[in-house]
């Protein structure tokens, strides 16, 4: 090796460790300009908000990460956070109507049949994709449009009203002070961290991601893998789903619309390529943080919604920028 | 004479470390001169700073005597100095000549491309350097070779006076390069000038008329290829005096470890049936398509079941997967180590550690220290040159890079090594070591399949070579009965 | 293409079967915006239970514009096309649909506007009920409850939309009416429950107990408004919420004493709309509806009038089991 190519390498690994923490940067700078214009926004309760706001995004961009890992992308989670979030709701209300409302167990079977249903229209996706070599794009573009019609389908259009309390405990309660969706956010994010960076999974979604002929030449069942990071996906759309009605009080048909540009834009801006194969959820998580806390930080000094939808275009723009960027040097 | 392009005390330095200290060359019109070094003397920086692709610090580049500074490469093309480059880059969908004439289309009226004038110079281009391809023809239609000749037909359209090919037969089999050397005698008559990069010495003498290398980033020497010896050339890439090229230490027993009879494979390999014995070297030899790689891909388990029997150690065994085949101790060193031999965005740990997570892991989690320890040892096995294991291996050279491919499945403990083109886009140095590993493993018991393309390289190494030609066995020749001429008889 | 509109008649004939003979009744198409929210939903249901229906005196078809102005563009082509006698449209805005009216008005079909209205002069009726009159009535509602004084805060629909911009005209009257009421924060969170949760969740923060009252311009987004109040641990009954619609949600948050709610009835501009386009097409028309006798405030008039104005109803403690009931 010579002179020439470790300067290479050390352009890349600079470029790389910019990127990963020019996120991060990026986040405290714009949370230091937030907290000096406005004295709220560092008040325990607006941060507790602003996690709060992220946890949704957050755990369905961190199911995208898996996905965008292995080459794919998922753009049906807006849809199944509804469709997820209508059936589990609606078994929610019958059970109390058939007077197990209480019983802990009718909440948990809600839970499970929401992270269930995620999981089959997941399912679904990965067989396509893995086992049918329908491009991913293509297949949940057709997902997308299929579980909001069984959602329609499912409610006649009507929300889905009287949530039980257990259900709702999932959106509203608290432990410790700390609500439900940021418990839920944070349990997720910790799985999927050591899913990834600990497990022999992990170790194939990045395998697969960065070589899938590489990948299978050396014994690793990229099909399989490739199917499970769309479940896995699915799975956290279902808990989204859950959470999302359970905070607004009814499972709404109409939920989720567009949720799944969020959940790619944390993704990007958090530094996961959309090539494959290089990405942590640690960026994921930022990325997601950020979006909630350019939303809360105009929020709280009175900038119209519709800015913040500009800026939060500027944000994915510079991010895939900084990836082209990297890319370059490498 | 005047030469066509003079290159004088030529530097580069990239933050304080010098990658050219003294760029030292001289082409002449009608003569084909091979820049040799291993990876990493400097080579690459020399010909991007030719090229107009990176600024020089200092020296001259003279281009028919006169003095010349490109900042970018169309000023190199408009100025007649082009580069066929090692990775090509057509538009797969588009016409031979659309690609000839990228940016530059004839045009008629309202800016409507004038197809027809445009396919017959293509035509006229193509004929006129006896390349039989069709100037209608889609760049995806035609082969490694054929592509390499279409940019040699597009640097002749810029009128190129000088043209660069930088490992232009890598990715070719031994009947495309006889094509591509017989274009490239055509050029010379024409007197152009050629710069000959590449790291077959076999190639390099066959038909390079001079030669310059250099190494460590500095000019070592140069002359004429027939006033120089093999050896001295590799003396001077490697800067130290060599022993034997090929190192071989092992020898055959007789005891059968894998046995194939009757084995169907894709692209009509039909009937293929051989022996492998304990310690052996089998190379497999032919031309491209002559099926070759898809026998190692069945035994492999990356394609389907057409029928036959495959046999290891006296047992019946499917191969239906790779992992079923990595579990019967095979290991696979692929073709092309950046299309499936490496994860590029990793880094060397988790390359090496690839094919092995099963036994790095307890219930599905991963052993770190196992996994750091597993790669440093096969880093100091291989002598792999890395500041640490957490580099990316695409900042590796391609030697490296194939030392880790070897070190992934020799963390596997196989019994069965399957080499396809081990060499490929290696240096001098490092091929050495990589035959060194392969008779030592041998040697120590093993069993070894490989594929080559380098005749050199086969006689070298192999114990006894099958020789395929279109999908069957054409013959097979013990390593006593060796020759360049056998092989070429029975594989053509 | 031909075989295909046979077909399509084939099976309009067939559900509307309880007729005789289905061809010799008047068909009516009706174009709304979209069926995914419940408004419409109940909107829809009432057409399909108008009396005229149920008896088979007309055939009614109904056409999913899904959100899209071309859509419900390409539904009265196919319309005109096939023969309706009338039309009954729904815009998904104002400005949209226009064209589409003139499009009818050429081939001799009248139309109704129901809901929401058209920019045309070429529509027939409109029967639909004023905005700007439940902007004023839900921001009354919490001006009363504050006492004329302190802040509150307007969420509003997308902006541009002719609801957004008729019911702040209505907020904003109201509004004029107390000097000392401040808004606070006035932004959209496009009739969303979700979003307006998130609005007023960074709004508790910034704002605190300074906010008395929630002017939300739909039930949905003042719903978002009392969970965001409840998640920040504070007492709904300390704020005046109103929203404006009269949804299922928001029927039983009323009942619950968390807010305000003005009925907009859907259903009676449903079926007053068929019954103004009935009588356009069949002579001496007398209105089925029960909705005729319910408003007193309008008048029938032999179905001539050029507007219809459906009276909103304030949701109370009083009628709000009633209204649940007739949700069942």
């Amino acid at each position: 090796m010579t002179a020439k190519t470790h300067r290479q390498d050390f352009k890349a690994i600079a470029a790389d460790y910019g990127q990963r923490y020019g996120i991060l940067i990026a986040l405290a700078l714009v949370c230091v300009a937030l907290s000096v214009a406005s004295e709220f926004f560092l008040t325990q309760r607006n941060i507790i908000n602003v996690l709060r706001q992220a946890s949704i995004n957050g755990i369905l961009a961190i199911g995208m990460t898996f996905v965008i890992l292995t080459r794919g992308i998922d753009l049906s989670v807006g849809s199944v956070v509804a469709l997820a979030g209508v059936v589990s709701a609606s078994f929610a209300t019958t059970s109390a109507t058939a007077g197990i409302a209480g019983a802990p167990y009718g909440f948990y079977i809600a839970l499970s049949i929401g992270i269930l249903v995620g999981m089959a229209a997941g399912w679904v996706n990965g067989v396509l994709v893995a086992y049918f070599n329908v491009p991913a794009f293509v297949t949940t573009l057709g997902m997308l449009s299929a579980a909001r019609g069984l959602t329609l389908l499912y409610t006649g259009g009507r929300p889905v009203p009287s949530l039980t309390p257990d259900y709702r405990y999932v959106g509203t309660g608290d432990v410790f002070g700390i609500p439900m969706p940021i418990i839920l956010f944070a349990v997720v994010f910790i799985a999927a961290f050591l899913v990834l960076s600990s497990t022999r999974f992990g170790r194939h979604v990045y395998a697969a991601g960065g070589n899938p002929h590489a990948a299978r030449v050396s014994g690793i069942n990229v099909k399989r893998v490739r199917m499970m990071v769309y479940v896995i996906s699915g799975a956290l759309a279902g808990l989204a789903g859950m959470i999302l009605a359970a905070r607004t009080g009814s499972a709404l048909p109409q939920a989720g619309i567009a949720y799944e540009l969020d959940a790619i834009a944390a993704v990007v801006i958090g530094g996961t390529s959309l090539s494959g194969g290089v990405g942590q959820v640690t960026g994921t998580l930022i990325g997601a943080l950020l979006i909630s806390v350019v939303n809360n930080g105009l929020d709280l000094m009175g900038v119209e919604s519709y800015y913040q939808q500009v800026i939060k275009g500027m944000l994915i723009v510079a991010a895939v920028m900084l990836d082209q960027a990297r890319h370059r040097h490498a | 004479m005047q030469p066509l392009l003079e290159v004088r005390g030529l530097t580069k330095s990239f933050g304080g470390v010098a990658a050219l200290s003294d760029g030292h060359f001289t082409l002449h019109p009608g003569r084909v001169h091979a820049l040799c070094g291993g990876n990493g003397a400097g080579k690459s920086t020399f010909l991007t700073i030719v090229m107009g692709i990176q600024s020089r610090d200092s020296g001259t580049i003279r281009v028919r005597g006169r003095e010349v500074s490109f900042s970018r490469p169309s000023e190199a093309l408009a100025a007649g100095v082009s580069i066929i480059e090692q990775e090509l880059s057509p538009v797969p969908a588009m016409s031979v000549a659309e690609n000839i004439y990228l940016g530059r289309e004839p045009t008629g009226l309202f800016g409507r491309v004038d197809f027809n004038g445009m396919n017959a110079n293509a035509q006229d281009l193509l004929d006129s350097l006896h390349f039989r391809i069709s100037a209608r023809s889609l760049m995806m239609d035609l082969t490694v070779a054929e592509l390499q000749l279409v940019e040699i037909a597009k640097a002749l359209s810029y009128n190129a006076e000088i043209i660069i090919m930088d490992e232009p037969t890598s990715a070719l089999g031994e009947a495309q390069a006889d094509e591509l050397f017989a274009a490239i005698v055509r050029l010379k008559e024409q007197g152009k000038g050629i710069v000959y990069v590449s790291h077959r010495l076999s190639e390099i003498f066959n038909i390079a008329d001079e030669y310059t290398v250099f190494r460590d980033g500095r000019f070592v020497g140069e002359g004429a290829i027939g006033d120089v010896t093999r050896d001295s050339l590799i003396e001077m890439i490697v800067g130290r005096p060599l022993t034997e090229e090929f190192a071989k230490t092992n020898s055959p027993t007789i005891e059968i470890v894998l046995q194939v009879a009757g084995l169907n494979a894709q692209n009509s390999v039909k009937d293929v049936s051989f022996a492998l014995h304990r310690g052996e070297i089998l190379a497999l030899y032919g031309l491209m398509g002559s099926g070759r790689s898809e026998i190692l891909e069945r035994l492999f388990g990356l394609s389907p079941d057409l029928g036959g029997e495959i046999t290891l150690h006296g047992k019946r065994v499917t191969l239906s997967s790779p992992s079923e085949a990595i579990r019967h101790g095979l290991a696979f060193v692929t073709e092309d180590r950046k299309v499936s031999g490496l994860n590029l965005m990793a880094d060397l740990r988790d390359n090496i550690c690839m094919a092995r997570l099963n036994e790095l892991s307890t219930l599905g989690i991963m052993r770190r220290t196992r996994e750091a320890s597993a790669a440093q040892r096969m880093i100091d096995a291989f002598g792999i040159k890395t500041p640490n294991d957490k580099l990316v291996v695409s900042g590796l050279s391609g030697g490296n890079q194939q030392k880790v491919v070897l070190g992934k499945w020799f963390l596997t403990e196989p019994g069965i090594l399957l080499l396809d083109e081990p060499t490929r886009g290696v240096d001098v140095g490092a091929k050495r070591e990589i035959y060194r590993v392969m008779s030592d493993f041998a040697a120590a018991g093993g069993a070894v399949i490989m594929i080559s393309s380098e005749t050199d390289e086969v006689l070298g190494m192999a114990d006894r070579v099958i020789v395929m030609r279109d999908g069957r066995i054409s013959g097979e020749v013990a390593r006593d009965a060796l020759s360049a001429n056998s092989l070429l008889h029975l594989a053509a | 293409m031909t075989k295909f509109f046979k077909t399509m008649t084939l099976a309009a004939a067939f559900m509307g079967s309880t007729a005789a003979i289905a061809q010799d009744v008047p068909r009516i198409g009706a174009a709304v915006y979209g069926l995914n929210a419940e408004f419409m939903q109940l909107w829809a249901a009432a057409l399909e239970q108008h009396p005229a229906v149920v008896e088979g005196k007309v055939n009614v078809t109904i056409f999913d514009g899904r959100y899209d102005a071309l859509v419900q563009q390409e539904q009265f082509e196919t319309m005109i096309t096939q023969g309706f006698d009338a039309i009954i449209f729904v815009p998904i805005d104002i400005e949209a649909g226009a064209t589409a009216v003139e499009a009818a008005h050429d081939a001799g079909i009248p139309v109704v506007g129901s809901n929401t209205r058209v920019n045309s002069d070429l529509l027939l009726s409109y029967v639909g009920s004023n905005d700007v009159q439940s902007g004023y009535m839900e921001a009354r509602y919490v001006l009363d409850q504050i006492g004329c004084e302190g802040g509150v805060v307007i969420i509003e629909g997308p902006i541009g939309q002719s609801a957004q911009i008729e019911r702040l005209e209505g907020n904003m009257q109201a509004l004029a009416e107390c000097p000392d009421v401040t808004v606070l924060e006035q932004q959209t969170a496009n009739w969303s429950r979700a979003e307006a949760q998130t609005l007023m969740e960074n709004w508790l923060t910034r704002h605190g107990d300074n906010i008395k009252g929630v002017i939300g311009q739909n039930d949905e987004m003042a719903l978002g408004a009392i969970e965001a109040i409840r998640g920040a641990g504070l007492d709904v009954n300390d704020f005046a919420i109103a929203g404006i619609d009269g949804v299922t949600d928001a029927l039983m948050a009323v009942k619950n004493g968390d807010m305000a709610s003005i009925l907009q009835d859907g259903a009676a501009q449903a079926q007053g709309a068929l019954d103004v386009a009935i009588a356009a097409v069949m002579d001496g028309y007398e209105p089925m509806s029960p909705i005729w006798e319910q408003y007193a405030d309008m008048p029938w008039n032999g179905g001539t009038d050029a507007e219809y104005n459906v009276p909103w109803t304030p949701v109370t403690a009083e009628n709000v089991d009633a209204l649940l009931e007739m949700r069942q």
